[in-house]
């Protein structure tokens, strides 16, 4: 009996002398360290909305819509699992998985990003070909690059247009050098 | 009538949490809420053992065809009025197994809901904020971003 009460006395010192350790959250911030993988943020000055993360996200929340001349890029992030598949295959580095993990809210609509992109019309049958952001990479680059080729009239013609050109302009075809 | 529900739900709700499929990665979560360190009782929220005694559910998974009728009796054993929270991403839009054949894509598509707590899991914090969202005590953080380009 007697060594229960010391025991449990003993108890009670070791409670008083660790203090308090709630934390008090709510009130006040408690950021998280290190790597921490919170909401997925994406920069719309560097998207070029190739759809690299949509093909990536494993549980398919960014869809893409190609409507009216527009491509519309959509994120329902309500069903993120924070992996940043999306964030790895960005060839801009236009997504970033910020620390912010207080999401909570009353309705889902809250969870969506909407981005729309103005996209390229092929010149020849009216087929949606890219965005104008990433045509527009294409050809700062081809202007950029050594191999003097006249590629770039060629930017806004859809794949099988392109093809149909490439067949029936024989000038088009590379030669084969043996 | 909706400032005597304000004022009913201001302290001590007490909870029951309910496994509609879940991975277990957000029970484990929401034990730690209960936790010293996170404390969810300085709420005045506490676990209970019966829907009947419970002022609010406390959702976690995707809600699978064979836990949907549970679900719904569980619901309607839940004396009004109650709060519905649904915590983590299968709750609340139906996570990676939005479409699949055996879930229902999510909490929202059975039960109305009055809060939901995404993440995978959602850190403690993350669910003690939900919490303290849906009893008024702290601002929602979140909202809905739309660009267009001209």
């Amino acid at each position: 009996m007697f060594k229960h009460t010391i025991s449990e006395l003993k108890e009670a010192l070791v409670c008083l002398q660790a203090g308090r350790v709630t934390l008090a959250y709510p009130f006040q911030p408690h950021a998280p360290g290190g790597e921490f993988r919170g909401k997925p943020v994406i920069d719309v000055d560097k998207c070029i909305g190739c759809g690299a993360c949509a093909n990536a996200c494993p549980a398919r929340l960014i869809t893409l819509d190609d409507v009216n001349g527009y491509r519309t890029l959509h994120f329902e992030l309500g069903r993120c699992t924070y992996c940043a598949s999306c964030r790895d295959v960005c060839p801009q580095q236009a997504l970033r998985m910020s620390p912010q993990f207080e999401l909570s809210t009353s309705s889902l609509e809250d969870l969506q990003i909407h981005v729309q992109f103005k996209l390229v019309l092929c010149r020849s049958c009216g087929e949606a070909v890219s965005t104008q952001r990433s045509v527009n990479l294409v050809n700062d680059k081809l202007a950029a690059s050594e191999l003097h080729q006249d590629d770039r009239d060629y930017l806004d013609l859809c794949i099988a247009c392109k093809r149909k050109l490439a067949i029936h302009t024989p000038s088009l075809n590379l030669e084969v050098v043996p | 009538m909706s400032r005597l529900l304000d004022w009913c739900f201001k302290k001590s709700i007490w909870v029951y949490h309910v496994n509609a499929g879940s991975c277990n990665g957000c029970d484990i979560e929401i034990l730690d809420v209960l936790t010293p360190y996170y404390d969810v009782e300085r709420f005045g929220i506490k676990l209970v053992h019966t829907p009947r005694h419970a002022d609010a559910l406390l959702v976690t998974g995707p809600v699978t065809r064979q836990v949907r009728e549970r679900l719904l009796r569980l619901y309607e054993a839940t004396p009004d009025p109650k709060l519905v929270i649904a915590v983590g991403s299968c709750a609340t839009n139906g996570g990676i197994w939005y479409n699949s054949y055996s879930t229902l894509g999510g909490l929202s598509n059975v039960l109305p809901v009055n809060i939901f707590i995404p993440g995978c899991p959602p850190r403690p914090e993350a669910i003690l904020y939900g919490v303290a969202q849906a009893l008024g005590l702290v601002p929602k953080q979140v909202e809905s971003q739309i660009v267009m380009e001209a």
